[in-house]
């Protein structure tokens, strides 16, 4: 048995079940490119009535979007009614294949999963192939969301009195997943929230410092985190109804004065063999070593998730998620360094000692911390437990526990009630960091920010802060310094396109490329090293030369045409387009700065300009 | 209750609810059966009975309701017991399970009859759809359906009736390639001098009372406004509609729509349109709990048109994939027996090269 059908055979089944039109989810751009040259070498050809139908419709995309008729593959779609749709085509290809669908022209489309929602591209049938995506250089399992939606398709109103969601296997599919994510409920969805520098300058700019935080309470990331406090809350209520019955007794503080006690009794006595000391150095860290603390170890680095005591030996130990993603348990002794940062962590009882998404979120974390962190300071005591004055363990006697009518009491209640003291106090600090971690975050920010002199002392914008704000795009913190260290002085259209289209593509696709300019050689040179210097405050764009190079040939040669340059490279149109649609809104971005950096937003205007022609006219 | 009638109350849930019991409680939850997955359940929550107690009544309760929200024909509807804590000890088998194992699996002629095109019917537009413009004129709306609803529709009647009161209006997509699809749409609709469109670097009819923009750009709109620097009128705001909002969610973008939602001007009517999510209530009360009136949701998982799955072998054979036709809600081990036995053939067969 094959592993999975093959594609020329899945149609004629499809077709021959009366089961057409319908989309096909496969894997990847190469798996659809494929399956369409199986089709050129079949021998099916389409009724004349059908072929005609769908030379009328591409006809009138046509008028519309000429890039179309230059599409290699406009005969074997007119030939055999099937056609892919993915990212590496044009968007006017996708529209034209979109068109083909709403009217019906068409038997199937083999498209990746990546088909956007909201696109209007329903069919009567759909086939699933897969039951796991990559996302981020990682296969992972689909959602019940995900797998709806792309089920969603299936069946349109008005042209299919049903629809179908169509299965077939191939090489590790999960089918579970499938039916579950068929039969289930989509999943919850989660705020996104995070605190960019753009935001913190365009809050600043209308509010002052005093009102963020109320601004900040209003985000859905705070609804939810309030969500979490509330559940933290009502455990809280549940561990005070535990601690009523050790309510007040003959001293107000009990448990404190009777732990003060009970530990200079126990000193006065010579120490047991039994009882094993840390040594001070990890006796003083063992308060940092609180879940979702970050730790330097010997090698690599940490975030702590629990912190518990062995069984026999009652050493402390720890729960470690590590560099590598892999989870741990070692001594406590193993932390050399404690940074002064945290993440959130849900915790949970039992292993891996959070929620399935905070471990997610901390392994993303770990992955994004820059190279340098700030160590906290720890003070290492003598002593690993409340330091005591000698002058009250030589006064035992001053002691009313021993005395007291609630001694034996207090003996007896002691051990409880001061874990479920810890408890309380552990949970108010949760709540208290749910309540002020957006607000640290922003805080986090503003020091920067007033660090690099975009806002002074009282966190108001200064000169600089002011047309900063204005650029609002992902990496504005290396091309803001960019700017000021005048890295594009007076520069040529053609470079500074170049620069921006390597600022702004985030794709890691292999492929060849044209050779940039010796200029454009140097000037990367000159922002990769200062990306490098940002890299504790914003982590650095991938700064491809190829891409930028292309970018470069584009806007410098105006006679070249699209397949000219589609010739210089073998990156994917849809990419190449995608690329300079990028680079055109980051570069309309520099356009706003037309009052503080005239020669540069001219520049802008310019590259943009040399830009929009060809394909890259075609859509608004 | 007692560990005992805790441990029958699991007993008679259907996996998946088991499942989502044990997300948070248990790793790797996934792997085990429903014998092993209670037990595990239990010892876990060892030192909170109550909190997985309170969590078991929620998921049931709300599995009741959505049984009850779900019409007949398309799933056999399980009898939960509304308050777990008063049948606790039932020992007979839970009545999904009896219908699912003792009802004749579909049959592939049943499962594809049926198929073909409606008759052309005038345009009635659906109760929710209804719903949602009844309750727009009032206040804001977030909608939550199923992919293929009518969404659009919603937009478009909510636009014109703000058109006639001269208010402008803003819809935003989540993709440039949707604002375009939608500008040529829209433009038919109302004529092309009462659509505008905006990006980065180009504006077209940026004076047109409907305005259609990505998200980003509305962003950027609403700080320059909030800095002093009015650009587009912003004070004859009458309506925003923000479709495929649970974008929302998205890892890198997610937060614009947080931000606009935040600093969206309060004179201005929201319309949320999102495909299902798990909770869209969190959102409706997220906007009502940060805008001058309380939001309302629209929201049904009913899919217009029904829906089938089928499972199709490498040799071609077809069969339907569940037991039932339609999709059986909530219960993904009702299996078609012939798809469980090709589907194990085909894991059998692939299966050496898989591991390789
Ligand atoms: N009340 C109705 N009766 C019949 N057909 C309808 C009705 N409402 C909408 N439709 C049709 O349903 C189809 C899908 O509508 P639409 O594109 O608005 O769905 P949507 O909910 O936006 O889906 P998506 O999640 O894919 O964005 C359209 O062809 C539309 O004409
Ligand atoms: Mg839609």
């Amino acid at each position: 048995m094959p592993p999975s059908i093959h594609p020329v055979d899945l149609v004629a089944t499809l077709r021959q079940r009366n089961l057409t039109p319908a989309i096909i989810f496969l894997t990847s751009r190469r798996a659809c490119d494929e399956a369409m040259q199986s089709f050129e070498r079949s021998q099916v050809t389409l009724p004349k009535a059908q072929q005609d139908q769908i030379a009328r419709v591409l006809a009138q995309v046509t008028e519309q979007y000429p890039s179309i008729a230059e599409h290699p593959l406009i005969d074997t779609v007119q030939r055999i009614g099937v056609a892919a749709h993915h990212a590496g085509h044009l968007p006017s290809w996708k529209i034209a294949v979109e068109e083909l669908m709403r009217t019906g022209s068409l038997d199937a489309v083999f498209a990746t999963t990546t088909l956007a929602a909201g696109v209007d591209f329903p069919a009567r049938t759909v086939v699933v192939t897969q039951s796991s995506i990559r996302k981020a250089r990682d296969f992972t399992d689909l959602t019940a969301s995900e797998i709806q939606q792309l089920a969603g398709r299936a069946g349109r109103r008005g042209k299919d009195l049903v629809g179908f969601a169509v299965i077939t296997p191939s090489p590790y599919i999960d089918l579970t997943v499938l039916t579950k994510g068929l039969t289930g409920q989509p999943e919850a969805i989660h705020s996104q929230f995070v605190i960019s520098y753009p935001m913190v300058l365009n809050l600043l700019k209308a509010h002052p410092r005093e009102q963020i935080q109320s601004i900040l309470a209003k985000s859905f990331a705070q609804f939810q985190l309030n969500q979490r406090t509330a559940v933290l809350e009502t455990k809280l209520d549940g561990l005070r109804a535990e601690m009523e019955p050790f309510g007040p007794r003959v001293c107000s503080d009990w448990i404190t004065q009777w732990q003060v006690f009970d530990q200079a009794r126990k000193r006065k006595k010579p120490r047991g063999l039994g009882a094993r000391q840390e040594s001070p150095d990890v006796a003083a860290r063992l308060h940092f070593l609180t879940p979702g603390r970050v730790v330097g170890l010997t090698r690599g680095r940490g975030i702590i998730l629990r912190q518990y005591r062995s069984k026999g030996q009652h050493a402390p130990m720890v729960t470690l998620l590590r560099d590598g993603g892999s989870l741990n348990e070692c001594p406590a002794s193993i932390v050399t360094q404690v940074f002064d940062r945290t993440f959130d962590c849900e915790e949970t009882s039992a292993y891996p000692w959070c929620t399935p998404q905070t471990l997610e979120q901390l392994t993303h974390h770990l992955l994004d911390l820059p190279p340098r962190l700030p160590i906290l300071p720890i003070l290492t005591h003598q002593n690993e437990e409340i330091p005591l004055d000698s002058s009250i363990i030589q006064t035992l006697g001053d002691f009313a526990c021993p005395t007291c009518p609630s001694r034996q009491a207090c003996q007896r209640d002691f051990p409880r009630a001061s874990r479920v003291r810890q408890d309380i106090q552990r949970h108010m600090k949760s709540i208290q960091a749910l309540q002020t971690s957006l607000w640290h975050r922003f805080q986090e920010r503003i020091d920067v920010l007033e660090r690099f002199g975009y806002l002074n002392a009282t966190a108001q914008l200064t000169a600089d802060g002011e047309w900063a704000r204005l650029i609002r795009i992902d990496h504005s913190l290396l091309i803001t310094e960019l700017i000021r260290a005048e890295a594009f002085g007076a520069i040529d259209p053609p470079l500074l396109a170049a620069v921006m289209a390597s600022i702004a593509h985030d794709d890691d696709r292999p492929g060849s490329f044209p050779r940039g300019s010796a200029g454009l050689v140097t000037l990367l040179f000159q922002v990769r090293k200062l990306a490098e210097s940002l890299a504790p405050h914003e982590a650095p764009p991938m700064l491809r030369a190829d891409v930028a190079a292309l970018t470069e040939r584009w806007v410098a040669d105006q006679t070249l045409t699209w397949i000219g340059l589609a010739r210089l490279t073998t990156m994917a149109e849809g990419d190449m387009f995608r690329l300079f649609a990028r680079t055109i809104e980051f570069l309309s971005q520099l356009k706003t700065l037309k009052a503080t950096h005239p020669s540069l937003a001219e520049s802008a205007d310019q590259a943009i300009a040399g830009m929009r022609r060809g394909v890259l006219e075609e859509l608004p | 209750m007692t560990t005992h009638e805790l441990e029958q109350l699991l007993l008679q849930q259907p996996v998946s609810l088991l499942h989502r019991l044990a997300r948070g409680r248990i790793s790797r939850h996934f792997r085990s059966g429903k014998r092993k997955l209670i037990d595990l359940l239990l010892q876990a929550s060892a030192e909170n009975r109550p909190g997985l107690e309170s969590d078991l009544a929620a998921l049931i309760e709300e599995q009741s309701q959505r049984q009850q929200a779900r019409p007949a024909a398309t799933a056999p509807k399980p009898k939960v017991p509304a308050r777990p804590a008063t049948s606790p000890i039932s020992t007979r088998p839970h009545r999904a399970e009896e219908h699912g194992h003792h009802e004749p699996p579909v049959s592939l002629h049943e499962w594809l009859s049926g198929i073909g095109v409606p008759q052309a019917q005038p345009f009635v537009p659906d109760a929710w759809q209804v719903d949602a413009l009844a309750k727009l004129a009032e206040t804001d709306v977030v909608v939550s359906v199923p992919t293929g609803s009518g969404k659009t529709y919603v937009a478009i009647e909510a636009t014109k009736r703000a058109m006639q009161e001269n208010r402008t209006v803003i819809y935003t997509s989540p993709l440039k390639a949707l604002s375009n699809t939608k500008f040529t749409e829209f433009s038919r609709l109302f004529g092309p001098e009462q659509v505008g469109i905006l990006t980065g670097d180009r504006r077209e009819h940026a004076q047109a009372p409907l305005l259609i923009m990505t998200t980003e750009i509305l962003r950027n709109l609403l700080y320059d406004a909030a800095g002093g620097e009015i650009d587009v009128r912003l004070d004859t705001l009458g309506l925003v509609i923000m479709d495929e909002s649970q974008y929302l969610a998205d890892p890198e973008r997610g937060v614009v729509w947080e931000e606009t939602l935040i600093f969206c001007p309060s004179q201005a009517r929201l319309l949320l349109l999102s495909a299902s999510i798990g909770n869209p209530q969190d959102i409706a009360d997220w906007l009502t709990a940060i805008r001058p009136n309380p939001c309302a949701l629209i929201r049904h998982t009913k899919r217009s048109v029904p829906l089938r799955a089928g499972y199709l072998h490498p040799n071609e054979k077809l069969t339907p994939l569940f037991r039932t036709a339609g999709i059986p809600y909530g219960q993904p081990h009702l299996l078609h027996p012939e798809a469980k036995r090709l589907f194990a053939e085909y894991e059998e067969e692939t299966g050496p090269s898989r591991s390789r």
